[in-house]
Protein backbone atom coordinates (compact mmCIF):
# COMPACT_ATOMS: atom_id res chain seq x y z
CA UNK A 1 0.00 0.00 0.00
CA UNK A 2 1.16 3.35 -0.54
CA UNK A 3 2.30 5.53 2.32
CA UNK A 4 -0.18 8.40 2.10
CA UNK A 5 2.60 11.24 2.30
CA UNK A 6 4.54 9.72 -1.01
CA UNK A 7 3.87 12.13 -3.96
CA UNK A 8 1.11 13.49 -1.76
CA UNK A 9 3.52 17.38 -1.81
CA UNK A 10 5.71 18.80 -4.63
CA UNK A 11 8.37 21.17 -4.37
CA UNK A 12 6.61 23.99 -7.27
CA UNK A 13 8.73 27.25 -6.53
CA UNK A 14 12.68 27.94 -5.86
CA UNK A 15 14.77 30.92 -5.29
CA UNK A 16 18.61 31.54 -5.23
CA UNK A 17 20.16 34.50 -4.62
CA UNK A 18 23.46 35.63 -5.41
CA UNK A 19 26.36 33.85 -3.56
CA UNK A 20 29.52 34.17 -1.92
CA UNK A 21 30.79 37.81 -0.63
CA UNK A 22 27.51 39.51 -0.80
CA UNK A 23 27.62 42.31 1.91
CA UNK A 24 23.95 42.36 2.79
CA UNK A 25 22.14 41.68 5.96
CA UNK A 26 20.95 37.93 6.09
CA UNK A 27 17.07 39.20 6.56
CA UNK A 28 17.38 40.70 3.26
CA UNK A 29 18.69 37.97 1.51
CA UNK A 30 15.84 35.90 2.69
CA UNK A 31 13.22 37.88 1.47
CA UNK A 32 15.14 38.54 -1.77
CA UNK A 33 15.20 34.71 -1.88
CA UNK A 34 11.21 34.55 -1.07
CA UNK A 35 10.42 36.91 -3.90
CA UNK A 36 12.53 34.72 -6.44
CA UNK A 37 11.22 31.77 -5.10
CA UNK A 38 7.75 33.08 -5.74
CA UNK A 39 8.32 34.68 -8.95
CA UNK A 40 9.70 31.25 -10.29
CA UNK A 41 6.60 29.10 -9.39
CA UNK A 42 4.54 32.36 -10.75
CA UNK A 43 2.66 32.53 -7.67
CA UNK A 44 1.56 36.03 -6.23
CA UNK A 45 2.67 37.37 -2.53
CA UNK A 46 -0.37 37.09 -1.91
CA UNK A 47 -1.18 33.45 -2.21
CA UNK A 48 1.58 32.58 0.15
CA UNK A 49 0.10 31.32 3.54
CA UNK A 50 3.02 29.41 5.00
CA UNK A 51 6.67 30.37 6.03
CA UNK A 52 9.09 28.26 7.83
CA UNK A 53 12.63 30.14 8.45
CA UNK A 54 15.83 28.68 9.51
CA UNK A 55 19.08 30.94 9.80
CA UNK A 56 22.61 29.35 9.22
CA UNK A 57 25.60 30.67 11.97
CA UNK A 58 24.61 33.89 12.01
CA UNK A 59 21.61 33.19 13.72
CA UNK A 60 20.07 36.74 11.97
CA UNK A 61 16.55 35.35 10.10
CA UNK A 62 13.68 35.28 12.12
CA UNK A 63 10.29 35.23 12.83
CA UNK A 64 10.07 39.18 11.58
CA UNK A 65 11.04 37.82 8.45
CA UNK A 66 7.40 37.60 7.34
CA UNK A 67 6.89 41.60 8.29
CA UNK A 68 10.12 42.29 5.98
CA UNK A 69 8.43 40.65 3.60
CA UNK A 70 4.95 42.11 4.14
CA UNK A 71 3.12 38.41 4.97
CA UNK A 72 0.47 39.25 7.09
CA UNK A 73 -2.14 36.09 6.11
CA UNK A 74 -0.51 33.22 7.09
CA UNK A 75 -1.81 29.82 8.65
CA UNK A 76 1.67 28.18 9.15
CA UNK A 77 4.40 30.19 10.67
CA UNK A 78 7.84 29.01 12.68
CA UNK A 79 11.44 29.25 13.22
CA UNK A 80 12.92 25.81 12.73
CA UNK A 81 16.51 25.08 13.90
CA UNK A 82 18.60 21.29 12.75
CA UNK A 83 21.46 22.91 11.45
CA UNK A 84 22.06 21.61 8.17
CA UNK A 85 19.44 18.66 8.40
CA UNK A 86 17.16 22.08 8.33
CA UNK A 87 16.25 22.40 4.82
CA UNK A 88 15.31 18.57 4.57
CA UNK A 89 13.23 19.11 8.14
CA UNK A 90 11.48 22.26 6.72
CA UNK A 91 10.26 20.74 3.25
CA UNK A 92 9.14 17.78 5.63
CA UNK A 93 6.70 19.91 7.59
CA UNK A 94 5.61 21.96 5.09
CA UNK A 95 4.77 18.56 2.99
CA UNK A 96 2.82 17.23 6.04
CA UNK A 97 1.05 20.61 6.51
CA UNK A 98 0.27 21.03 2.92
CA UNK A 99 -1.06 17.75 2.82
CA UNK A 100 -3.49 18.09 5.63
CA UNK A 101 -4.89 21.74 4.32
CA UNK A 102 -2.78 23.76 7.24
CA UNK A 103 -1.64 26.01 4.77
CA UNK A 104 -1.70 26.03 0.43
CA UNK A 105 1.97 27.10 -0.20
CA UNK A 106 4.41 27.03 2.24
CA UNK A 107 7.86 28.99 1.13
CA UNK A 108 10.82 27.13 3.59
CA UNK A 109 13.73 29.89 3.59
CA UNK A 110 17.30 29.75 4.62
CA UNK A 111 19.54 32.84 4.35
CA UNK A 112 22.81 33.58 6.05
CA UNK A 113 25.31 36.23 6.11
CA UNK A 114 28.79 34.98 8.18
CA UNK A 115 31.30 36.65 5.97
CA UNK A 116 32.11 40.10 6.98
CA UNK A 117 33.67 42.85 4.70
CA UNK A 118 37.36 42.24 5.50
CA UNK A 119 37.67 39.11 7.07
CA UNK A 120 39.41 36.15 6.73
CA UNK A 121 36.28 33.18 5.74
CA UNK A 122 38.20 30.89 7.88
CA UNK A 123 36.63 33.38 10.99
CA UNK A 124 33.07 33.22 10.54
CA UNK A 125 32.80 29.43 11.71
CA UNK A 126 35.50 29.49 13.91
CA UNK A 127 33.84 29.74 17.01
CA UNK A 128 32.11 27.27 19.24
CA UNK A 129 33.33 25.03 22.07
CA UNK A 130 31.43 25.01 25.30
CA UNK A 131 33.46 27.03 27.62
CA UNK A 132 33.58 25.47 30.39
CA UNK A 133 36.25 23.42 32.31
CA UNK A 134 38.20 21.35 29.68
CA UNK A 135 36.09 23.50 27.23
CA UNK A 136 37.49 26.45 27.80
CA UNK A 137 40.94 24.74 26.94
CA UNK A 138 39.53 24.19 23.69
CA UNK A 139 41.08 27.08 21.96
CA UNK A 140 44.51 26.09 23.39
CA UNK A 141 43.97 22.42 21.88
CA UNK A 142 42.82 23.85 18.45
CA UNK A 143 39.26 22.47 18.65
CA UNK A 144 37.70 25.72 16.98
CA UNK A 145 34.47 25.40 15.51
CA UNK A 146 33.21 21.79 13.01
CA UNK A 147 36.24 21.41 11.24
CA UNK A 148 38.15 19.62 13.31
CA UNK A 149 35.71 17.03 14.79
CA UNK A 150 35.23 16.40 10.86
CA UNK A 151 38.64 16.06 10.78
CA UNK A 152 39.09 13.28 13.51
CA UNK A 153 36.17 11.47 12.45
CA UNK A 154 37.54 10.97 9.05
CA UNK A 155 40.95 10.19 10.24
CA UNK A 156 39.43 7.02 12.37
CA UNK A 157 37.56 5.99 8.92
CA UNK A 158 41.29 6.27 7.43
CA UNK A 159 42.91 4.41 10.91
CA UNK A 160 40.04 1.53 10.65
CA UNK A 161 39.47 0.91 6.88
CA UNK A 162 42.57 2.35 5.31
CA UNK A 163 40.60 4.94 3.63
CA UNK A 164 43.39 7.31 1.94
CA UNK A 165 43.94 11.04 1.21
CA UNK A 166 43.29 10.33 -2.39
CA UNK A 167 39.30 9.35 -1.66
CA UNK A 168 38.86 12.56 -0.14
CA UNK A 169 40.35 14.01 -3.40
CA UNK A 170 38.52 12.34 -5.62
CA UNK A 171 35.36 13.96 -3.81
CA UNK A 172 36.97 17.13 -4.02
CA UNK A 173 38.10 17.23 -7.66
CA UNK A 174 35.11 15.25 -9.07
CA UNK A 175 32.66 18.12 -7.74
CA UNK A 176 35.03 20.38 -9.09
CA UNK A 177 34.02 19.06 -12.76
CA UNK A 178 30.47 19.15 -11.57
CA UNK A 179 30.65 22.75 -10.86
CA UNK A 180 32.69 23.68 -14.40
CA UNK A 181 29.10 22.89 -15.91
CA UNK A 182 27.05 25.04 -13.25
CA UNK A 183 27.24 29.20 -13.91
CA UNK A 184 25.93 29.57 -10.45
CA UNK A 185 29.20 27.71 -8.53
CA UNK A 186 31.70 29.70 -7.02
CA UNK A 187 34.60 27.47 -7.95
CA UNK A 188 34.49 26.55 -11.27
CA UNK A 189 38.25 26.23 -12.17
CA UNK A 190 39.75 22.82 -13.02
CA UNK A 191 41.26 20.97 -9.68
CA UNK A 192 43.67 18.05 -10.39
CA UNK A 193 45.35 15.96 -7.56
CA UNK A 194 48.32 18.32 -7.64
CA UNK A 195 46.43 20.90 -6.93
CA UNK A 196 44.57 19.65 -4.05
CA UNK A 197 47.48 18.26 -2.67
CA UNK A 198 49.06 22.26 -2.84
CA UNK A 199 46.06 23.05 -0.87
CA UNK A 200 47.05 24.10 2.65
CA UNK A 201 46.51 22.05 5.43
CA UNK A 202 44.05 23.34 7.72
CA UNK A 203 43.65 20.30 10.38
CA UNK A 204 45.07 17.12 8.95
CA UNK A 205 43.56 15.15 7.24
CA UNK A 206 41.98 18.30 6.03
CA UNK A 207 43.07 20.50 3.36
CA UNK A 208 41.10 23.92 2.76
CA UNK A 209 39.90 21.67 -0.21
CA UNK A 210 38.34 19.14 1.61
CA UNK A 211 36.06 21.93 3.25
CA UNK A 212 32.98 23.60 2.33
CA UNK A 213 32.94 27.19 1.03
CA UNK A 214 31.52 30.01 3.38
CA UNK A 215 28.62 32.07 1.83
CA UNK A 216 26.54 34.82 2.13
CA UNK A 217 23.29 34.15 0.32
CA UNK A 218 19.70 33.10 0.94
CA UNK A 219 17.35 30.18 -1.01
CA UNK A 220 13.66 29.62 -0.91
CA UNK A 221 11.72 26.59 -2.10
CA UNK A 222 7.96 26.22 -1.75
CA UNK A 223 6.14 23.61 -1.14
CA UNK A 224 2.47 22.99 -2.25
CA UNK A 225 -0.09 20.09 -2.48
CA UNK A 226 0.63 17.68 -6.01
CA UNK A 227 -3.03 18.98 -6.72
CA UNK A 228 -1.81 22.15 -7.02
CA UNK A 229 1.88 21.57 -8.31
CA UNK A 230 0.24 19.53 -11.63
CA UNK A 231 -0.73 22.60 -13.62
CA UNK A 232 1.56 25.55 -12.20
CA UNK A 233 4.32 27.13 -14.45
CA UNK A 234 7.69 24.91 -12.98
CA UNK A 235 7.48 21.15 -13.60
CA UNK A 236 6.21 19.73 -10.43
CA UNK A 237 9.66 18.01 -8.32
CA UNK A 238 7.41 15.45 -6.18
CA UNK A 239 8.56 14.68 -2.22
CA UNK A 240 8.23 10.93 -2.63
CA UNK A 241 9.65 9.98 0.69
CA UNK A 242 11.44 11.49 3.47
CA UNK A 243 12.82 10.49 7.00
CA UNK A 244 14.80 12.04 9.94
CA UNK A 245 17.17 10.52 12.30
CA UNK A 246 19.10 12.54 15.39
CA UNK A 247 20.58 11.76 18.74
CA UNK A 248 24.03 11.32 18.89
CA UNK A 249 26.33 12.25 21.91
CA UNK A 250 29.71 12.78 21.04
CA UNK A 251 30.67 13.45 24.93
CA UNK A 252 29.95 9.50 25.48
CA UNK A 253 32.04 6.85 24.27
CA UNK A 254 29.67 4.12 23.71
CA UNK A 255 29.08 5.00 20.60
CA UNK A 256 31.15 5.14 17.22
CA UNK A 257 29.83 8.42 15.89
CA UNK A 258 32.77 9.07 13.84
CA UNK A 259 32.01 6.01 12.05
CA UNK A 260 28.12 5.59 12.09
CA UNK A 261 26.05 8.18 11.68
CA UNK A 262 22.27 8.68 12.02
CA UNK A 263 22.15 8.83 8.27
CA UNK A 264 21.83 4.93 8.81
CA UNK A 265 18.35 4.78 10.68
CA UNK A 266 17.07 7.94 8.40
CA UNK A 267 17.52 6.98 4.58
CA UNK A 268 15.87 3.55 4.69
CA UNK A 269 12.62 4.45 6.35
CA UNK A 270 12.49 7.55 3.67
CA UNK A 271 12.87 5.57 0.52
CA UNK A 272 10.35 2.68 2.18
CA UNK A 273 8.03 5.95 2.30
CA UNK A 274 8.82 6.37 -1.30
CA UNK A 275 7.72 2.72 -2.07
CA UNK A 276 11.76 2.53 -3.69
CA UNK A 277 14.62 0.61 -3.20
CA UNK A 278 18.14 2.42 -3.04
CA UNK A 279 18.98 0.54 -6.62
CA UNK A 280 16.13 2.44 -7.95
CA UNK A 281 17.96 5.82 -7.16
CA UNK A 282 19.41 7.56 -10.04
CA UNK A 283 21.47 10.68 -8.91
CA UNK A 284 22.65 11.86 -5.31
CA UNK A 285 22.84 15.32 -3.75
CA UNK A 286 24.59 14.58 -0.42
CA UNK A 287 25.42 17.06 1.95
CA UNK A 288 29.24 17.46 1.77
CA UNK A 289 29.93 19.91 4.39
CA UNK A 290 33.44 17.95 4.24
CA UNK A 291 34.30 15.50 1.62
CA UNK A 292 34.41 12.79 4.17
CA UNK A 293 30.83 13.58 4.75
CA UNK A 294 29.70 11.82 1.60
CA UNK A 295 32.03 9.31 2.04
CA UNK A 296 30.41 8.62 5.45
CA UNK A 297 26.59 9.15 4.35
CA UNK A 298 27.30 7.04 0.86
CA UNK A 299 27.65 3.96 3.55
CA UNK A 300 25.25 4.69 5.82
CA UNK A 301 22.55 4.97 2.96
CA UNK A 302 23.82 1.17 2.38
CA UNK A 303 25.28 1.73 -1.34
CA UNK A 304 28.31 -0.01 0.30
CA UNK A 305 29.47 -1.97 3.25
CA UNK A 306 30.55 0.08 5.97
CA UNK A 307 34.42 1.00 5.44
CA UNK A 308 34.24 0.76 2.29
CA UNK A 309 33.21 4.18 0.94
CA UNK A 310 36.69 5.05 -0.29
CA UNK A 311 36.91 2.44 -2.48
CA UNK A 312 33.18 2.57 -3.52
CA UNK A 313 33.66 5.93 -5.16
CA UNK A 314 37.25 5.78 -5.99
CA UNK A 315 36.35 5.33 -9.62
CA UNK A 316 34.81 8.56 -9.99
CA UNK A 317 31.41 6.90 -10.33
CA UNK A 318 30.03 10.64 -8.41
CA UNK A 319 31.49 12.13 -11.19
CA UNK A 320 30.18 13.23 -14.58
CA UNK A 321 29.81 10.09 -16.26
CA UNK A 322 29.56 8.23 -13.60
CA UNK A 323 27.19 5.45 -12.27
CA UNK A 324 26.22 7.89 -9.55
CA UNK A 325 25.65 11.32 -10.47
CA UNK A 326 25.94 12.88 -6.84
CA UNK A 327 26.06 16.58 -5.83
CA UNK A 328 25.77 17.41 -9.69
CA UNK A 329 25.90 21.39 -8.89
CA UNK A 330 29.26 21.39 -7.48
CA UNK A 331 28.29 20.96 -3.45
CA UNK A 332 28.69 22.92 -0.87
CA UNK A 333 32.70 22.59 -2.09
CA UNK A 334 32.66 24.33 -5.34
CA UNK A 335 29.04 25.67 -5.75
CA UNK A 336 27.86 27.58 -2.06
CA UNK A 337 27.17 26.69 1.49
CA UNK A 338 23.37 27.62 2.07
CA UNK A 339 23.71 24.09 4.73
CA UNK A 340 20.84 22.00 3.81
CA UNK A 341 19.70 23.92 0.86
CA UNK A 342 22.78 23.52 -1.25
CA UNK A 343 21.83 19.87 -1.99
CA UNK A 344 17.90 20.95 -1.89
CA UNK A 345 18.34 22.85 -4.52
CA UNK A 346 20.39 21.48 -6.89
CA UNK A 347 18.02 18.67 -6.35
CA UNK A 348 14.79 20.64 -7.44
CA UNK A 349 17.34 22.05 -10.94
CA UNK A 350 17.46 18.86 -11.54
CA UNK A 351 13.96 17.54 -10.76
CA UNK A 352 12.86 20.00 -13.34
CA UNK A 353 14.83 18.75 -16.37
CA UNK A 354 16.58 22.36 -15.86
CA UNK A 355 20.25 21.45 -14.85
CA UNK A 356 21.84 22.23 -18.75
CA UNK A 357 25.25 20.86 -19.05
CA UNK A 358 24.82 18.71 -16.05
CA UNK A 359 21.62 17.67 -16.02
CA UNK A 360 21.69 14.16 -14.87
CA UNK A 361 19.56 11.26 -14.74
CA UNK A 362 16.82 12.40 -12.40
CA UNK A 363 14.36 9.49 -11.67
CA UNK A 364 14.49 9.37 -8.39
CA UNK A 365 17.12 11.89 -6.34
CA UNK A 366 18.37 11.22 -2.86
CA UNK A 367 18.88 13.99 -0.59
CA UNK A 368 20.77 14.38 2.37
CA UNK A 369 21.28 17.01 5.13
CA UNK A 370 23.13 17.01 7.91
CA UNK A 371 23.89 18.90 11.08
CA UNK A 372 26.15 19.14 14.23
CA UNK A 373 28.77 16.63 14.17
CA UNK A 374 27.54 13.77 12.09
CA UNK A 375 24.74 14.29 14.75
CA UNK A 376 21.43 15.52 13.07
CA UNK A 377 20.18 14.01 9.92
CA UNK A 378 16.84 14.19 7.34
CA UNK A 379 16.43 12.52 4.22
CA UNK A 380 14.33 13.56 1.02
CA UNK A 381 13.28 11.28 -2.05
CA UNK A 382 12.66 13.01 -4.99
CA UNK A 383 11.33 12.50 -8.16
CA UNK A 384 9.65 14.47 -11.47
CA UNK A 385 7.30 11.65 -11.47
CA UNK A 386 4.51 11.03 -8.95
CA UNK A 387 3.70 7.61 -7.19
CA UNK B 1 58.99 42.50 33.81
CA UNK B 2 55.38 42.26 33.02
CA UNK B 3 53.66 38.57 33.41
CA UNK B 4 52.36 36.86 30.63
CA UNK B 5 48.88 37.15 29.34
CA UNK B 6 46.97 34.47 30.89
CA UNK B 7 45.60 31.45 28.43
CA UNK B 8 42.98 30.43 29.86
CA UNK B 9 39.64 32.22 30.62
CA UNK B 10 39.44 32.35 34.57
CA UNK B 11 37.85 29.99 36.34
CA UNK B 12 34.16 30.18 36.90
CA UNK B 13 31.99 28.41 39.86
CA UNK B 14 30.88 25.67 37.51
CA UNK B 15 34.62 24.50 36.43
CA UNK B 16 36.79 25.58 39.28
CA UNK B 17 37.19 21.94 40.37
CA UNK B 18 38.46 20.74 37.40
CA UNK B 19 41.08 23.68 37.45
CA UNK B 20 41.57 22.99 41.09
CA UNK B 21 42.65 19.42 40.44
CA UNK B 22 44.91 20.11 37.40
CA UNK B 23 47.06 22.20 39.96
CA UNK B 24 47.29 19.22 41.78
CA UNK B 25 47.83 16.89 38.38
CA UNK B 26 44.54 15.01 38.65
CA UNK B 27 42.21 14.97 36.32
CA UNK B 28 38.54 15.91 37.58
CA UNK B 29 34.92 15.31 35.96
CA UNK B 30 31.65 15.18 37.16
CA UNK B 31 29.49 12.08 38.43
CA UNK B 32 26.35 11.15 39.28
CA UNK B 33 25.78 10.32 43.14
CA UNK B 34 22.58 8.52 42.20
CA UNK B 35 23.62 6.38 39.32
CA UNK B 36 27.29 6.51 39.10
CA UNK B 37 27.25 7.25 35.44
CA UNK B 38 30.52 10.01 34.82
CA UNK B 39 29.37 13.14 32.29
CA UNK B 40 31.31 15.39 30.05
CA UNK B 41 31.25 18.36 29.47
CA UNK B 42 29.80 20.31 32.71
CA UNK B 43 26.13 19.51 33.03
CA UNK B 44 24.06 20.42 35.65
CA UNK B 45 21.99 17.52 35.15
CA UNK B 46 23.13 13.80 35.17
CA UNK B 47 22.21 12.23 31.19
CA UNK B 48 21.67 9.10 32.20
CA UNK B 49 19.07 9.27 35.38
CA UNK B 50 17.92 12.99 35.27
CA UNK B 51 19.24 13.64 38.89
CA UNK B 52 21.00 16.92 39.83
CA UNK B 53 22.74 15.43 42.27
CA UNK B 54 26.04 15.83 40.33
CA UNK B 55 29.57 15.78 42.15
CA UNK B 56 33.34 16.30 40.95
CA UNK B 57 35.24 13.01 41.60
CA UNK B 58 38.73 12.22 40.36
CA UNK B 59 39.22 10.63 37.00
CA UNK B 60 41.26 7.52 36.43
CA UNK B 61 43.39 9.60 33.61
CA UNK B 62 43.62 6.21 31.49
CA UNK B 63 42.12 5.78 28.03
CA UNK B 64 42.43 5.24 24.36
CA UNK B 65 42.87 7.21 21.61
CA UNK B 66 39.25 7.19 19.68
CA UNK B 67 40.71 9.25 16.79
CA UNK B 68 43.72 12.19 15.88
CA UNK B 69 43.92 14.67 14.09
CA UNK B 70 47.32 17.25 13.29
CA UNK B 71 46.02 20.90 13.99
CA UNK B 72 48.30 22.97 10.99
CA UNK B 73 47.15 26.20 11.31
CA UNK B 74 48.17 28.45 14.45
CA UNK B 75 45.32 30.92 16.32
CA UNK B 76 46.38 30.47 19.78
CA UNK B 77 49.53 31.59 21.31
CA UNK B 78 50.08 27.98 22.50
CA UNK B 79 50.29 26.10 18.99
CA UNK B 80 53.29 28.81 18.46
CA UNK B 81 56.48 26.70 17.22
CA UNK B 82 54.10 22.98 17.82
CA UNK B 83 52.64 22.70 14.31
CA UNK B 84 51.91 19.93 13.71
CA UNK B 85 49.66 19.34 17.00
CA UNK B 86 48.40 16.71 17.90
CA UNK B 87 44.26 16.48 18.45
CA UNK B 88 42.95 13.88 20.02
CA UNK B 89 39.24 12.23 21.03
CA UNK B 90 40.22 9.91 24.29
CA UNK B 91 37.85 7.41 25.76
CA UNK B 92 38.16 7.53 29.41
CA UNK B 93 38.11 4.53 31.42
CA UNK B 94 34.85 5.91 33.09
CA UNK B 95 33.00 6.00 29.59
CA UNK B 96 33.36 9.64 28.59
CA UNK B 97 35.14 11.22 25.72
CA UNK B 98 37.26 14.41 25.72
CA UNK B 99 38.52 16.41 23.39
CA UNK B 100 42.47 17.49 24.34
CA UNK B 101 45.56 16.94 23.08
CA UNK B 102 48.54 13.85 22.96
CA UNK B 103 52.28 15.00 23.80
CA UNK B 104 55.35 13.85 23.55
CA UNK B 105 54.59 11.96 20.92
CA UNK B 106 55.18 10.86 17.03
CA UNK B 107 52.47 12.72 15.34
CA UNK B 108 52.54 9.79 12.90
CA UNK B 109 52.71 7.07 14.87
CA UNK B 110 49.32 7.64 16.76
CA UNK B 111 46.68 5.48 16.11
CA UNK B 112 43.46 4.82 17.23
CA UNK B 113 43.42 2.03 19.99
CA UNK B 114 46.51 3.77 21.44
CA UNK B 115 46.70 3.63 25.17
CA UNK B 116 47.26 7.36 26.87
CA UNK B 117 47.18 8.54 30.39
CA UNK B 118 46.86 12.05 31.57
CA UNK B 119 49.66 14.79 32.31
CA UNK B 120 49.68 18.20 32.58
CA UNK B 121 51.28 21.10 31.17
CA UNK B 122 52.23 24.37 32.22
CA UNK B 123 51.60 28.10 30.37
CA UNK B 124 53.73 30.80 30.91
CA UNK B 125 51.86 32.03 33.69
CA UNK B 126 51.68 29.17 35.58
CA UNK B 127 48.39 27.42 34.44
CA UNK B 128 47.76 23.57 34.44
CA UNK B 129 46.67 23.12 31.25
CA UNK B 130 45.60 19.20 31.02
CA UNK B 131 46.50 16.91 28.09
CA UNK B 132 47.41 13.91 27.29
CA UNK B 133 50.92 11.54 26.73
CA UNK B 134 51.39 8.05 25.65
CA UNK B 135 50.85 5.63 28.42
Amino acid sequence: MTHPMNSAAAICGLGITAMGRVYRDADDLAAEAVYLAIEDAGLKKSDIDGLLINAGVGNAVSIPLHISLGLQELNVLTFMQGYGSSAGQMIQYAAMAVANGLANYIVCVFADAPLLEGQRTGAAYAGGGRRNAMGSLYPLYGFAGALPMYALAAQRHMDLYGTTQEHFAEIAIGQRKWAAMNPAATKREPLDLAGYNASPWVVEPFHVLDCCLVSNGGVAVIVTSAERARDMKQPPVYVRGFAQAHGHDAGMSNQDAAIHTPAARSAPRALTMADAKLSDVTQCQIYDCYTYTVIVTLEDYGFCKKGEGGQFIADGKLSPGGALPTNTGGGELSSYYMWGMTPVAEAVIQGRGQGGARQAKNDLILVSGNGGVLNYHATLVLSPEAA
Amino acid sequence: MTKSPSWLPAPDDSNLPFFEGAKEGRLRLQRCNDCSAWMFPVRVRCQSCGSTNVKWADASGRGTVYTHARLQREYHPRHSGRLPLVMVQVDLEEGVRVNTNLIDCDPEKVKAGMSVQVAIEHSPSGEAVVVFRPA
